[in-house]
């Protein structure tokens, strides 16, 4: 058992576990703080693919902003209600579904074949190498995506703006 | 390489059990040392001060709801300037150009906000 084997599986038990809790607990910013859980674990397993700048987008836009933007969003509501309805009568129809849907996928995996070879990533600086084709061969999808970003937050405080001045 | 590779994140790993450890440590050795005398007036929001009314979960203006979502946009830049300062020994002048365009860009939508009076606290 090598210790790649027993990261994945600390790893994987959290990233299970924090969504599961996202699911069972009762109060809203419980969830969230388990769902950021479930996040930064994600972010380790990236980190075992040896995707670095991917987990690093994980760790900064997911567990972070993500989670920020979703406290914010549960203070700017009403959540104080919580429902209770129609939980436990579907409860064996569910179980039903969710197994064969197990089942299905789990098949799907074993006899999934993928081609060609695998890319020999792992002796170079996968960071590096992002930087360098990203200021290179695509300059131009980058400088758009300020134009997306610049776009976004322009159109958010139109919105946003008018929905304050309508109160 | 590849275990080189995973040996540095070991580093990470011990950091990050040493961080848990360290409060969940201080919390319980502090638990076992303090008295405890727990009444209901301790538990109040201030105590021996003002008398808190209603309950703490209000629902806020939908305004601050632009600071989340300024955060968000500035940290997605946060994520592009990550490779460009890794590659920018190799890059050189134009790479510094283009990120100057792309955080200007970014930068009229600040100012922007800023003219529109969004970060005005009232």
């Amino acid at each position: 058992m090598s210790g790649q084997f027993v990261a994945f599986f600390i790893l994987s038990l959290l990233t299970i576990g924090g969504a599961v809790f996202m699911i069972s607990l009762q109060k809203v910013v419980h969830q969230v703080v388990a769902l950021a859980f479930s996040f930064l674990s994600i972010a380790g397993l990236y980190v075992m693919l040896e995707a670095e700048f991917v987990a690093v987008t994980q760790v900064l836009v997911y567990a972070g902003s993500i989670s920020i933007l979703m406290l914010f969003g549960i203070m700017l509501t009403r959540h104080d209600a919580h429902e209770d309805t129609g939980r436990g009568k579907f409860k064996f129809l569910a179980f039903i579904v969710v197994a064969a849907f197990f089942v299905l996928v789990f098949m799907g995996i074993q006899t999934m074949n993928i081609e060609g070879t695998p890319a020999n990533f792992s002796q170079q600086n996968n960071v590096l190498e992002i930087g360098k084709l990203m200021f290179s061969q695509y300059v131009i999808p980058f400088e758009i995506m300020s134009v997306l970003l610049l776009v976004a937050l322009v159109g958010a405080i139109i919105l946003a703006k008018r929905e304050a001045d309508d109160k | 390489m590849a275990d080189l590779y995973s040996n540095n994140y070991l580093i990470v790993a011990i950091f990050f059990i040493l961080g848990l450890a360290l409060p969940i440590g201080a919390l319980t050795a502090g638990r076992f040392l303090r008295p405890n005398n727990p009444i209901a007036e301790k538990r109040t929001t201030y105590e021996s001060g003002m008398e808190p009314i209603g309950g703490s979960w209000v629902q806020f203006n939908v305004k601050y709801y632009i600071y989340a979502l300024l955060f968000v946009v500035f940290d997605v830049e946060t994520i592009f300037l990550y490779p460009w300062a890794v590659a920018y020994d190799q890059l050189g002048l134009f790479a510094l150009v283009e990120m100057l365009i792309f955080v200007t860009l970014l930068v009229i939508g600040l100012i922007y906000a800023w003219k529109k009076k969004v970060l005005e606290w009232d």
